[in-house]
């Protein structure tokens, strides 16, 4: 043996000795679970995003299961819902927004079809028991989320059956009975839940009662009175208000005779009312509404509030529609409706911050009419509610739905904000959550993370791919009760997962893996706690920032370093 | 002859280097003693044959790529460095980053380095793989005559050439892999000339006139690419040969967060073409799926910035690379008939699950 004189080496790997973390001088990385935008803009809560991924995988059942963790009613959702999720979507800047209701029914349905089980146990023989008013979307949502929280729920309902407007007010070409009843059934069979039918609150139950012997109260009785409604004084004789004219419709089959009928209003009551009195035979069908259609100037806020694709198959139908416009006059014969003056408008800024409508001088237009409906919205029905209700409605005094009574909360259209199914879902749970954390001496937190932003995410690691294909029944074809938009299927639900881009969460792409010079991503194969497969190691990384750009899904993000 | 010393300390006549080698060296575990703790650094699914701690830029294109080559080459082989940045900042002393037989000797000598342990290996009947490691500098210009005798040799030996287009370990020299009109030190953008004067090397061709088993180009853009490229190589008995383009932040002058999109650019454009050649001819390309224009990639970098100044010089210049560009497209024939999975947009393609995971479309 030799002594080396000319060469020197050093021990393999003794480089780890050498900690390049401190060349950080600015941002390090890290893993941030940003809010998917369908997540987001969900007023139902589902982690859309969350039941994509799972989908990915072929795990259909494992992502109803995630789901219903948020929306009990994925198939009354999926076919009703004007799914804000779907405007939302990051990918509408790629390719086109994913068909999130339509792969939400089909999973919706499915889980009937195949029968798979709710993912709750049924509560203790000793758990409180909360007492729900409506057994309408918001109070079914709020009762399973007592079951899901360990309580008990008991619902009153003051019609003969359940379902709220989901039953009343929706037509079947929207919302078929038997995938609605489906859906009920299996919610209202789970064990802790109790239904009373035909117990009106006020006449059968009184709040004073169910607060003594409950251990909370939720009012979900939605809105069942129609708003006053006249034009510059004058109400015609045979005036009839939207939603009563609808429900009547359901229970009876038939509308009042009017060939010209203008339906004043902008909501999908004024939109299912068009679309059915166009079917039953009215000649011209018109509605007026003040607010805009969709189109490149269309502000958000000023866009009609209906299922998109419920206005493109009005149009479809033959219904006519006046927009930024409203009933300036009612011209009479007698006391009969024989016309409308319809003048434009627009709702502008005013100088005190708030919106006012602007009807325009000069735009007035005289339009023959046998009937005018409006459907200007609905407000309670006080009976029961004495002294809760403020200028018609409920009027939570938080996002929990707390009411100024202890330990009595207002749930779905009753409270006041703009109603939609998935919006009383929402609350259902939102109040469900609050009072069983409040019950448990805890208080309940919103969930503040920021929303991901299609700039943050990197297209390039995307395929494309394009929306699926949705059959739909023909416009001279439908009638009142074969339901209008089919079915997509399994092949095409699951190939639809695939072109979710996971907008905030970990796809396990290994990217941050592969790219980064410093081998500082270490891949773990158990998950790691915030959810990945990968731990930065900070002693290495000198914060290129390589991960974070070459991230598919922003869900790596480079902050600046504490202190 | 001295006593053989089991712990490492070869050199008693030099009391501060075994000193440092106490401080900073890692003695190998003694047997029976206590096995040391699994980190999940330990468990990674692949060779670490680079490790952490190597004294690379923020962002270095060359240290991902060595790293790459060496997670699909090791562990059974040997590297002969070149002079250059990798092998400086990979070796600082007394540590190593290397976890494999790795030896450097001078700027110009890696290939003939390469050519005597490979001969030795085969004295010794063993199979070890002998891996040359150069940058441009050492493989176009100075090492060339060694690299061309290697090949001419036959030696069984796979010479990477990590491709950062100047000498940038001793401060941004133009080197004849620099392209066309790009400033360096050596070849600043001014009044008189628009960066380099002449053209980047077609080193691929001349490597492959040798009528060498494999030669082939690859980007760290497509780290799955480069790995099958070096993959196929280490299967081949005989020399071969791998130009990785690696882009350098610090002399390329863009963001460190951006080494992957300038690199991605590059051959998207055209100006870097994904080939493969096998006894001199085209055997296969990486097909471009929409070509972008020369200035996407120009303008990430600041090396090129005088081709955006209000000079009719700089119009001229860039229109001169788009046509090199075009010209290789138009060479190689690098657009695809119709979107291929792999093909440069095909290639990027990620699921859920990692590049092993089916799915996707």
């Amino acid at each position: 043996m030799t002594t080396l004189t000319r060469g020197a080496w050093g021990y393999a790997g003794a480089s780890l000795d050498f900690k390049t973390g401190n060349w950080r001088s600015t941002d390090k990385p890290v893993h941030l679970h940003a809010k998917a935008p369908c997540h987001a803009a969900c007023p139902a809560g589902e982690d859309q995003q969350a039941w994509f991924a799972l989908l990915q995988e072929g795990r259909a059942q494992d992502a109803w299961e995630a789901l219903v963790a948020a929306n009990p009613l994925p198939g009354v959702t999926g076919r009703v819902c004007p799914h804000p999720c779907e405007s939302a979507c990051n990918r509408a800047t790629l390719d086109g927004a994913l068909a999130i209701h339509n792969v939400e029914r089909w999973l919706g349905d499915e889980a009937v079809a195949k029968g798979w089980a709710y993912p709750l146990e049924a509560p203790a023989g000793d758990a409180p028991v909360v007492a729900i008013v409506g057994a309408g979307p918001g109070g079914l949502s709020a009762a399973y989320h007592c079951l899901r929280l360990g309580l008990k729920a008991e619902i009153f309902e003051a019609a003969p059956q359940p379902g709220g407007l989901l039953r009343s007010a929706i037509p079947p070409t929207r919302l078929p009975r038997a995938a609605l009843d489906a859906e009920l059934e299996r919610l209202l069979a789970l064990p802790g839940l109790t239904l009373t039918l035909r117990a009106r609150l006020g006449r059968d139950v009184s709040l004073d009662e169910l607060s003594s012997r409950y251990a909370a109260v939720l009012l979900a009785p939605g809105c069942q009175e129609g708003k006053e409604w006249d034009v510059a004084g004058a109400v015609p004789t045979d005036h009839r208000e939207g939603l009563a004219l609808l429900r009547e419709f359901m229970d009876h089959g038939s509308f009042p005779e009017a060939q010209r009928v203008i339906v004043h209003g902008g909501g999908n009551t004024a939109m299912d009312l068009c679309r059915l009195m166009k079917r039953a035979g009215s000649e011209h069908v018109t509605l007026v509404t003040a607010s805009g259609l969709p189109g490149p100037n269309t502000a958000p806020g000023d866009l009609i509030n209906v299922v998109p694709r419920e206005l493109e198959e009005a149009l479809e139908e033959g219904v006519e529609i006046i927009d930024h416009a409203t009933v300036g006059r009612l011209i009479m014969k007698g006391s009969k409706v024989t016309g409308v003056e319809v003048v434009s408008l627009r709702k502008l800024p005013g100088g005190d911050g708030r919106t006012h409508r602007v009807a325009f001088e000069g735009t007035e237009r005289i339009l023959p009419a046998d009937m005018v409906i409006p459907c200007i919205g609905e407000r309670v029905d006080p009976e029961g509610l004495e002294g809760l209700l403020e200028r018609g409605y409920l009027r939570p005094a938080d996002s929990w739905g707390s009411l100024s009574r202890p330990n009595v909360y207002a749930i779905g259209d009753a409270s006041g904000q703009s109603g939609t199914v998935a919006a009383a879902i929402g609350d259902g749970r939102r109040a469900a959550e609050a009072l069983a954390l409040r019950l448990a001496g805890e208080v309940p937190v919103s969930d503040a993370r920021p929303v991901l932003e299609a700039p943050q995410l990197n297209p390039r690691y995307y395929g494309g791919g394009a929306r699926p294909h949705v059959p739909k029944l023909p416009a001279a074809a439908r009638d009142f009760d074969s339901e209008i938009e089919g079915d997509i299927g399994r092949t095409a639900a699951l190939a639809e997962a695939q072109r979710c881009l996971s907008c905030g969460n970990c796809l396990a792409c290994d990217n941050c893996w592969t790219f980064c010079p410093d081998n500082a991503v270490i891949k773990t194969q158990e998950l790691a706690s915030d959810g990945s497969h990968y731990l930065f190691d900070l002693d290495y990384c000198k914060g290129c920032g390589l991960c974070a750009q070459e991230c598919p899904t922003g869900y790596i993000q480079m902050v600046p370093e504490e202190g | 002859m001295s006593d053989p010393t089991p712990s490492g300390s070869s050199m008693p006549d030099n009391p501060r280097l075994a000193e440092l080698r106490r401080k900073h060296g890692r003695p190998p575990q003694a047997p029976g003693a206590e096995p040391p703790q699994i980190t999940p650094r330990d468990s990674q699914p692949r060779f670490r044959g680079l490790e952490s701690g190597h004294r690379a830029c923020q962002g270095c294109g060359e240290a991902l790529a060595a790293r790459l080559v060496m997670e699909s080459a090791g562990p059974d082989v040997m590297v002969s460095n070149a002079t250059g940045c990798l092998e400086v900042f990979t070796t600082t002393w007394p540590q190593s980053a290397w976890r494999v037989p790795w030896i450097h000797s001078l700027f110009e000598n890696a290939s003939a380095v390469a050519s005597g342990m490979e001969a030795a290996m085969k004295a010794k009947g063993k199979n070890t793989k002998v891996l040359a490691f150069g940058g441009d500098g050492s493989t176009y210009d100075i090492g060339f005559q060694t690299l061309s005798g290697m090949l001419e040799r036959q030696h069984n030996v796979l010479y990477v050439c990590y491709d950062n287009e100047a000498y940038m370990n001793t401060g941004v020299q133009r080197s004849s892999s620099t392209p066309h009109a790009a400033a360096t030190t050596t070849s600043p953008a001014g009044k008189e000339r628009m960066g380099k004067r002449h053209l980047k090397k077609d080193l691929l061709s001349i490597i492959a006139a040798h009528h060498i088993p494999y030669a082939a180009a690859a980007s760290v853009a497509y780290p799955q690419d480069l790995q099958r490229k070096v993959r196929y190589a280490m299967g081949i008995e005989g020399p071969t040969f791998l130009v990785i383009h690696s882009p350098c932040p610090l002399g390329w002058k863009h963001d460190s967060c951006l080494t992957i999109e300038v690199a991605r650019r590059a051959v998207e454009c055209g100006l870097f073409p994904l080939v493969e050649l096998e006894r001199g001819a085209v055997t296969n390309v990486m097909p471009i799926r929409k070509p972008r224009p020369v200035r996407d990639y120009l303008e990430l970098q600041g090396r090129f910035r005088h081709l955006f100044a209000e000079d009719p010089r700089a119009e001229e210049e860039q229109a001169h690379l788009q046509a090199l560009a075009d010209h290789n497209i138009a060479t190689f024939g690098l657009t695809g008939d119709a979107e291929d999975p792999a093909d440069t947009g095909g290639a990027a393609l990620v699921h859920r699950g990692g590049p092993l995971a089916s799915g996707g479309f």
